[in-house]
């Protein structure tokens, strides 16, 4: 019979005692020390599991344990009763090479769930908000944005007029599906700009509406933003932020804040590459409505040209660090598409 | 009935983890975090908590977590739910952030009771159990301080509110029946606190002379030497029964500990933070130590009562800590 050497405590009181446990042949183990002697039969004994070479519990029916650091004593008597999860755990955590398999493994599953995983989550759920939802969501994105950067428009009620019959004639396109709501705004701050919010609200900014030389062109800005509408990337974007900053700080959550840190860097430079996504998505849209109702794709072209003349010099930095693409590149986009 | 022995010189902590050992349970832990969509690390926790609580010997026996990973996830999944809608709600109703905060802190005392006693109840030594016996008037006291007299007397309130949080924690901490009781006064720590700020001065004219370049270093060695002198007092005023205990961190030391610690997990791009960790653990924990004429055999079982989790968790997402 082999026997490990372990404390023994009641539970009762802080006491230890010096004991020798170990297996007799009826599988009964035995507990032996100064004026102790004390058996359970294997079964009634649970024993804590292995983690790397910390201290191992025996948990006795009394409440009563043993404790010790000979982990491959308490292997060998329990070896049978180990669950296959526990024995398969403390074997990935013992070779070196396993644990760097598992370094491979987290980053790659890290990366793929913030690239594909979230923004296909944030898709489905996006779409499936109840309207409801998603109006109350409008309402109040328009309060805040007239309440921090917006103004009252000044331009006539009748221009007004055209461009929401405009709006409309598109919207009973057959694949415009209606339902939007055209609002002016003074932009302010936010210059010659056009805006789309979830449920179907576009605001178009006086200042764009001046800029503008051809009212076909403000149908392809229109255009655009039905575009967004339709893919519902507001929500979408809202979903995506809040989905990944929880899953940092679930996942990372017993790390250092350094290096919580490191791991929302490249987090930023995903976001801003599906903003541009859904940029090129809501041109796409835009350049292929334009071609269905025999528009020259040069009006989307110019419009652009005149919106990022117009912005003050610089402010659209290299490509991969805007939240647009760049203004060039869309222009190009336009005039490149059949 | 033999005692194991009855030590008349103090005795230290003793940490016997390895960071080679950790890093290989911190990565599988990590691993299977994120391939669960964190459902694992609530067993990551407690796998990560057993290895240091069972690494720290005291007087040859170890300390032991028993947490429950499956409560620890019941908290987890209410506290992300709770999260997720405030963010949620936040980015969407900007008006109704601040009724949410209201809630919330309405709710912030039950939960740092909450968070106290599950982790004090789940740490044993000896087969016998830690316990936490504030109440949730305590913990509300303590926030409506540092939440509005701090503030209001431009933060002159700080010592007397660090004080009365170390007070209240170790004074309703307990070791089976026995509890620990604490005798630092509140001008204790405004003595400290003054020594502090003119340490900060020095930081000020040392960030200036050096134009700028020393800024981040003796930043650290501000933080090193106002967390090495207020543990230092915290634990020479704290009693359990006959023991008395010491710390023997220094300025110095906790400087060169952050330092290093920073500068590895850095270069390693977070690869070393096991190892900044195990450096850590035996730092602290070694450095604290017991004395006792009686040794540590006479401490008796309390009655139990079990704990749930969810203020574990909330306490732990939401930074507050007592720093033990």
């Amino acid at each position: 019979m082999t026997a490990i050497r372990a404390l023994y405590f009641d539970g009762k009181s802080s006491a230890g005692h010096q004991v020798t446990v170990g297996l007799d042949a009826q599988r009964v183990l035995r507990v032996r020390g100064a004026g102790i002697e004390l058996g359970w039969p294997l079964g009634e004994v649970r024993a804590s599991g292995r983690i790397g070479s910390s201290w191992r519990t025996l948990y006795f029916p009394d409440g009563s344990q043993c404790e010790t650091a000979d982990n491959d004593g308490v292997d060998q008597m329990f070896e049978s009763r180990e669950p296959r999860a526990a024995r398969l755990l403390h074997r990935w955590e013992s070779g070196l090479g396993y644990a760097l398999a598992a370094v491979v493994i987290t980053v790659s599953a890290a990366f793929a769930g913030i690239y594909w995983g979230i923004p296909a989550l944030a898709k489905r759920v996006a779409f499936a908000l109840p309207a409801a939802t998603e109006s109350l969501i409008g309402r109040d994105a328009l309060a805040a944005l007239d309440r921090f950067v917006l103004a009252l428009s000044r331009l006539p009620a009748e221009r007004q007029d055209t461009l929401r019959k405009l709006l409309a004639g598109m919207s009973s396109d057959k694949d415009g599906a209606g339902g939007y709501r055209l609002e002016f705004r003074w932009g302010g701050r936010a210059g010659a700009n056009a805006l789309a919010l979830p449920a179907g609200i576009i605001i178009l900014t006086d200042e764009l509406v001046a800029l503008s030389k051809d009212d076909r062109e403000l149908e392809a800005v229109l255009a655009h933003e039905i575009g967004h509408l339709r893919q519902r990337h507001i929500l979408r974007h809202i979903l995506q932020d809040s989905a990944t900053a929880l899953l940092i700080a679930v996942t990372v959550g017993d790390i250092t804040s350094l290096t919580s840190l490191a791991a929302a860097a490249p987090t930023l430079l995903l976001q801003a590459k599906f903003s541009r996504d859904f940029e090129r998505e809501a041109d796409d849209f835009a350049l292929d409505y334009l071609a269905r109702r025999g528009i020259p794709l040069e009006v989307f072209a110019a419009i652009l040209q005149r919106m990022d003349e117009k912005r003050p010099a610089g402010k659209d930095g290299p490509n991969y660090l805007s939240t647009h693409p760049a203004t060039r590149e869309r222009i190009e986009r336009a005039r490149g598409a059949r | 009935m033999s005692e194991l022995y009855r030590p008349a010189e103090p005795v230290a902590l003793q940490f016997t983890g390895s960071a080679g050992e950790y890093f290989r349970i911190w990565i599988v832990n990590l691993c299977l975090s994120v391939l669960t969509l964190g459902i694992y690390s609530a067993w990551a926790k407690v796998r990560r908590k057993r290895y240091f609580y069972g690494s720290t010997l005291l007087e040859g026996s170890a300390f032991e977590y028993l947490g429950n990973p499956v409560a620890i996830l019941k908290g987890r999944i209410i506290v992300v739910l709770a999260f997720a809608a405030y963010s949620v709600l936040q980015q969407i109703y900007a008006a109704f952030s601040l009724v949410l905060l209201v809630v919330i802190l309405v709710f912030l005392p039950w939960v740092i009771q909450r968070a106290l006693q599950f982790n004090a109840r789940n740490s044993t030594h000896r087969n016998l159990r830690f316990g936490f016996h504030g109440t949730k008037m305590d913990i509300f006291g303590l926030l409506l301080i540092g939440g509005l007299l701090v503030p209001m007397t431009l933060g002159m309130a700080y010592p007397f509110y660090f004080a009365m949080k170390r007070r209240i924690f170790v004074d309703n901490s307990a070791y089976g029946e026995q509890r620990f009781s604490f005798s630092a006064t509140t001008g204790d720590y405004y003595v400290a606190a003054l020594k502090v700020s003119l340490a900060f001065i020095g930081f000020l004219v040392g960030s200036i002379v050096t134009l700028g370049i020393g800024l981040l270093p003796l930043y650290l060695l501000l933080r090193a030497y106002a967390e090495a002198s207020f543990a230092r007092l915290a634990w020479r005023n704290t009693m359990l029964g006959g023991i008395r205990f010491d710390c023997g961190w220094t300025a110095g030391g906790l400087f060169k500990l952050y330092f290093v610690n920073a500068l590895a997990v850095l270069v390693s791009f977070g690869l070393l933070v096991p190892w900044a960790a195990i450096r850590s653990a035996r730092y602290k924990l070694e450095r604290i130590s017991l004395q006792s004429e009686h040794g540590l055999g006479g401490f008796f079982a309390a009655a139990q009562e079990n704990v749930g989790a969810v203020g574990d968790e909330a306490g732990e997402l939401l930074g507050f800590d007592f720093g033990l």
